[in-house]
């Protein structure tokens, strides 16, 4: 019954976001509160509803309801509890409901932050809301719906895919959800905001808390994803410009120039018409994800199994909600008041800069990821698109800006300094210049754009340093004006100061990846294999059961040097429902750097044994999570938690509107 | 309340017309834009790696010294160790073959008589040097480009194997 | 019908929850310029604060206060003018209830109508593994079993018991594993012989293969009246060409049947079909005159015994066909007539029959 009763709540779901689409809309156009209001307590119902349906499949899936389609494709009765639970989400169905709940989440949430939000932009952003979720509430139900039963109900479930069962991938999918679909609040805002043909720093000040919650999910679910392709897939890469990957990087780098863009529009109430197209296109980009994920016309490593009536159902919705919104802003945007001047020099025009560098960065990634379909349809060639394109493309267009972002970052609103600002970052810049130089000189023949690579990061770690302290050391006070002067700072300061510091550390990460090494080789026990600065020795190998897994386990010494670390354990696994063989890697932390072992086949009395050297590599995924945090530190920020702005008194002269 | 206070004026030299700042604006992102399209049309040129499949490497006449990637069933018993990490094998699609050598691991998925796709250098005379061999996240996921593959050459099946859905129209 | 309820009680607790901000209140416009004065109003704060704070100049203090002044005065002049409860406005309203009445419960009911279950009971592996006796369900209790030989594969008895299930469910390789295994652990059993040689037919597609002979040869040795293992032995013979053979051993079969055996219907319908088979074959050897005058003999032969009475629909459909190919129409239409009487009681034969005579063009001359 409990299944059941999810699959009605979704159903009643689709109903009430209907509602919740038409009534507050109707109120807006007509100036009537009361029909708008209905918005709110819709986006809650609509939520209440979803969050029951996703607890009934969840139910079932940890009581192993084998009369459930889904949970029969994708879940054992012998798996952990931990992998019962996250299975739920790891197929396409079952994501799909995932998908759903955080909309009506981000909905609810929008409905119940009444304090900070003008009620006519929260009508006209829940009712836009509302038909993203009637798109994506009927794309389940009608082509994606987990709740389908099966009879006979047979006895045992095929599993889940094996690489899919661990932790990392347990929370990827949720951290990166709430990103995607956080980005469809500030679409909802923007359409609201051309339909109601008004928009200014009000606007920018309710949309930014929303693009920070999204953007650092985002951050950390991209991050997430690629830690875990590190370690699970075994080949020791970390980032492989996949269209999957791509499909969650298009919508950081739109997000990421929305964030800054934001801030113009509320400081200067300038920029507008651009800001709305940006968070326009954030979330297409969002969509266009959704799309290369379910429709498999990429191919890519991830790709679910495909059905043609899901992809053609999600390009409908693709084209509904990105053309119908383009369409709008074309109508529309004219009819916005233009925003403010300002000067060639100054924090604003360096946020002009940065959305510039951003949004062509992400034209890259955007033609590197579909040139390939568009060639297929064309000439019927086809092509990939892999990291030697991105390096000749998106790198040079990335280097500028981040060369740019700390003098930027100490430029002046509406009139800088720029002589001063870069006399401010001289100190950062000449210490980057020197740690580059030292590098060059200490690793001569090794690869040279790595030195600078780790130089342009110190830059920007450096940069972000100096700024803050800055704005808190003086000459003239002691150390408890400073303080004083510390906390005096606003929270989105920190938060600014530490995701440029995060972006440094993980371009210093990335940089010294040039310095990675590799070896390969067929190991018997006792013999040993070196890479860089790690050997390792083959103990090994002994069998192991798991519970729905039997695995093979090589047991290695590592050596950094004459310094013996702890031992490593690599093995392969051959999980028994599917007979499918994976690769589980051993990694050894060492400081930041790793060691990285990943088993072939065994042979000979031996097995193939690849040993990766991995310098610095912990710093790319710490630099995300140090971006992550800058952006809920700004969020929160004082600014965004605004007490109630006072509402006047009703006007006691009521007159009629119409 | 300090609401009236005037409202200074710039000083003269640093005035432009909104209209002329805007055009500054659209000019700079427009030599930016410019420059990246530049990038990427440089980059189409030879960083892109097309993909054929054992039949249309002899069809399309591909040079010898090309960087390609090469996709189809791994020919059932084709597969042999060299010692160490040496590894051959053929990749078919059922009407030609092409020997694929290969030095290093193999992805768990990789099996005679099922779809790869590996990436590397065309010798020429049906012989294949791969530097790597892709591996996929579910064994019961083809290729799209080897399933089409397989498909020109009449040797696909549907069904188990994910199908080559929303495949765009081929001319 | 408790499910009924429930989602009774579901719809009509969102529907509430939708219809509540409609009956609060009075109308009301929205105050918009309040709202951005206030906005603008803790800017001006926040900028005092900053510069008490000496994070930014005076200058910069006071430029960034006019830029925020001159907003608010923008903010006030937009002022709108706030709506009352008016005519339209409750009429608005009575229009979004029937529509929230109406919209939710009839789109929530039409889709879970579509797809739901509502019948189906939730399966919790756990309840199912708990409840025991004739209830118990199915595929538990062969997952059980499995499970049970997987632990103890010389349990002769256990193999004995799952081979025909297999066998039954068409998973005819694990049929043959299992029959294999009864066979190895347990005493020579004509039976299981038998039924081995049946899955490795089944699992080859119906061919009889040296391995199955072996099986059914053992099963004749143990038990020469086995019916199972000689209806295939005879099978053997028709696939090895003797096809009289087959058909003296499939005839003998049947004259030794008990009168209550389940399985001499299928040895006829398959004896009858080798005999129609060899009569084809022979008909076919025959110069042209004779081989129509001899298929007519056959038609009219099924025709005679059609019309003293019973006859399936395949009996009739092909003495349809047989008269239509004939060319002799009246007596195709007279065979429909008379096969639409018969059946009359069978829609769907009926129905069979109509559209066979659609495919043959016999419908105009219908009355």
């Amino acid at each position: 019954m409990i299944v059941e009763i999810g699959h009605y709540a979704l159903a009643l779901a689709l109903g009430v976001s209907v509602i919740q689409t038409v009534v507050p809309f109707w109120g807006v156009f007509r100036q009537d509160r009361t029909l708008a209001s209905v918005g709110s307590s819709a986006a809650l119902v609509s939520f209440a509803l979803v969050a029951l349906s996703f607890a009934a499949l969840v139910t079932s899936y940890v009581r192993s309801d084998f009369s459930v389609g889904n949970v029969v494709a994708n879940s054992h009765s012998a798996q952990p509890l931990i992998y019962k639970f996250t299975s739920v989400w790891g197929n396409h169905e079952g994501s799909m409901l995932l998908w759903v709940l955080i909309l009506t989440l981000f909905g609810a949430l929008v409905a119940l932050s009444r304090r900070s939000l003008p009620p006519r932009l929260r009508a006209g952003a829940l009712a836009a809301q509302g038909l993203v979720a009637v798109a994506f509430l009927a794309f389940t139900l009608f082509t994606s719906n987990p709740f389908q039963r099966l009879s006979p109900v047979p006895a045992e479930g095929q599993d889940l895919n094996p690489i899919l069962q661990d932790l990392g991938l347990a929370i990827h999918p949720p951290l990166l959800y709430i990103g995607y679909v956080g980005f469809s609040i500030t679409y909802a805002f923007a359409v609201a905001a051309l339909i109601d043909g008004r928009i200014d720093a009000m606007w920018a000040r309710a949309v930014r808390p929303w693009t920070l919650l999204a953007w650092t999910f985002l951050t950390l679910g991209i991050a997430m994803g690629s830690y875990w392709a590190y370690y699970e897939l075994g080949w020791g890469g970390w980032w492989f410009w996949d269209p999957v990957e791509n499909a969650s990087f298009m919508p950081w780098l739109a997000g990421t120039a929305l964030i800054h863009s934001t801030v113009v529009m509320e400081k200067r109430d300038a920029l507008k018409v651009w800001t709305i197209l940006l968070a326009i296109l954030t979330f297409s980009l969002s969509l266009l994800g959704t799309f290369i994920v379910r429709s498999g016309v990429l191919t890519s490593v991830h790709s679910f199994a495909t059905d043609p009536a899901r992809g053609l159902f999600i390009l409908f919705i693709l084209i509904f909600f990105v053309g119908g919104s383009l369409a709008l802003f074309a109508w529309r945007a004219p009819l916005l008041r233009q925003g403010g001047l300002f000067a060639p020099v100054s924090r604003e025009s360096a946020l002009v800069v940065n959305n510039v560098f951003l949004a062509t960065a992400c034209a890259t990634v955007f033609v590197g990821t579909l040139y390939p379909l568009l060639l297929e349809m064309v000439t019927g060639d086809k092509i990939s698109v892999g990291p030697p394109f991105y390096n000749a493309t998106f790198v040079p267009v990335m280097v500028p800006l981040l060369l740019l972002l700390p003098i930027g970052q100490s430029l002046a609103w509406k009139r800088g300094d720029l002589l001063g600002a870069a006399q401010r970052n001289a100190f950062a810049f000449g210490v980057a210049v020197l740690a580059a130089l030292a590098l060059l000189s200490f690793t001569r023949g090794g690869p040279v754009l790595a030195p600078l690579g780790v130089g342009l990061g110190v830059f920007l770690v450096l940069g972000a340093g100096f700024d803050l302290a800055e704005r808190i050391v003086t000459r003239a006070s002691g150390w408890r004006a400073m303080l004083s002067r510390a906390r005096g700072l606003p929270r989105s300061a920190w938060g600014t100061a530490l995701a440029h510091a995060g972006v440094g550390l993980s371009i210093i990460g990335i940089a010294a990846q040039a310095w990675s090494s590799e070896a390969i080789t067929v190991l018997k026990p006792g013999e040993r294999l070196t890479s860089g600065r790690y050997t390792i020795t083959l103990e090994g190998m002994s069998p192991r059961t798991g519970p729905n897994f039997r695995a093979e386990i090589a047991r290695f010494q590592v050596f950094s040097g004459d310094r013996e670390l702890a031992p490593i354990e690599a093995s392969k696994r051959i999980y028994t429902a599917r007979a499918m063989p994976t690769t589980e890697a051993g990694i050894r932390t060492d400081g930041l750097s790793q060691a990285y072992v990943s088993l072939g086949e065994a042979q000979d009395g031996g097995v193939a044994v690849r040993l990766y050297d991995k310098p610095l590599i912990l710093l790319i995924w710490i630099g995300s999570l140090v971006m992550a945090l800058g952006g809920g530190l700004s969020l929160t920020d004082r600014r965004f938690r605004l007490a109630a702005p006072k509402r006047a008194a009703p006007a006691a002269a009521v007159q009629p509107a119409e | 309340m300090t609401l009236a206070q005037p409202t200074r004026p710039l000083p003269a030299k640093r005035r432009l017309t909104r209209k002329q700042r805007r055009l500054t604006l659209i000019a700079a992102a427009g030599a930016v834009l410019f420059l990246a399209a530049g990038l990427v049309l440089f980059a189409m040129r030879d960083t892109i790696v097309f993909f054929y499949g054992p039949t249309e490497i002899a069809e399309k006449g591909v040079q010898p010294g090309t960087r390609m990637r090469l996709g189809g069933l791994v020919e059932a018993g084709s597969v042999q160790r060299n010692g160490g990490q040496r590894i051959s094998f053929s990749v078919t699609d059922g009407k030609t073959s092409i020997k694929v050598g290969y030095d290093g691991l193999l992805p768990d998925l990789f099996r005679e008589g099922q779809g790869v796709v590996t990436e590397g250098v065309f010798e020429g005379a049906g012989r294949f040097k791969a530097d790597s061999v892709l591996a996929k996240h579910d064994e019961t996921y083809m290729p799209r480009e080897v399933a089409d593959a397989l498909k020109k050459q009449g040797h696909w099946q549907a069904g188990g194997s994910g199908s080559p859905a929303a495949a765009p129209a081929k001319p | 019908m408790m499910i009924w309820a429930i989602f009774a009680a579901m719809t009509g607790a969102a529907v509430f929850a939708l219809l509540w901000p409609l009956s609060r209140g009075r109308a009301q416009g929205f105050a918009d310029a309040a709202d951005a004065r206030s906005l603008y109003r803790s800017q001006l704060k926040e900028i005092d604060r900053d510069l008490a704070r000496k994070l930014i100049g005076d200058e910069e203090a006071q430029a960034a206060r006019t830029e925020a002044a001159r907003r608010l005065l923008r903010a006030a002049g937009d002022e709108a003018d706030p709506t009352g409860e008016t005519e339209p406005s409750l009429r608005r309203r009575r229009a979004s209830s029937a529509l929230m009445l109406s919209i939710v419960p009839l789109l929530a009911l039409l889709i879970y109508g579509l797809y739901g279950s509502p019948g189906q009971p939730d399966q919790p592996l756990a309840a199912r593994l708990e409840k025991a006796g004739p209830q118990q369900d199915f595929a538990i209790v062969l997952a059980r079993m499995e499970a049970h030989l997987a632990a103890n594969p010389g349990d002769a008895k256990g193999w004995a018991l799952l081979a025909p299930i297999y066998l039954r469910q068409g998973r005819y390789d694990e049929a043959a594993k299992a029959f294999a295994a009864a066979v190895r652990a347990g005493k020579p059993d004509a039976e299981l012989y038998a039924g081995l040689g049946e899955a490795r037919i089944m699992e080859t597609g119906g061919i009889v293969t040296a391995a199955a002979r072996e099986a059914l040869a053992e099963a004749v040795k143990l038990d020469p009246k086995s019916p199972r293992a000689r209806y295939y032995l005879a099978l053997a013979k028709e696939q090895d060409g003797d096809g009289e053979g087959a058909q003296a051993a499939l005839a003998q079969l049947l004259a030794e049947a008990p009168a209550d055996a389940d399985w001499s219907g299928a040895v006829r319908a398959r004896l009858e079909r080798m005999q129609a088979d060899a009569g084809r074959k022979a008909v076919a050897a025959l110069p042209e005159a004779e081989r129509q005058q001899a298929i007519k003999g056959m038609v009219d032969g099924l025709a005679e015994r059609l019309s003293t009475g019973g006859g399936s629909l395949p009996e009739w459909s092909r003495l349809i066909r047989a008269r239509t190919v004939l060319g002799d129409k009246p007596a195709a239409l007279q065979a429909v007539k008379t096969a639409r009487e018969r059946l009359a009681d069978d829609k769907a034969a009926l129905a069979a029959i109509d559209a066979l005579a659609d495919e043959l063009a016999l419908k105009e001359a219908a009355p």
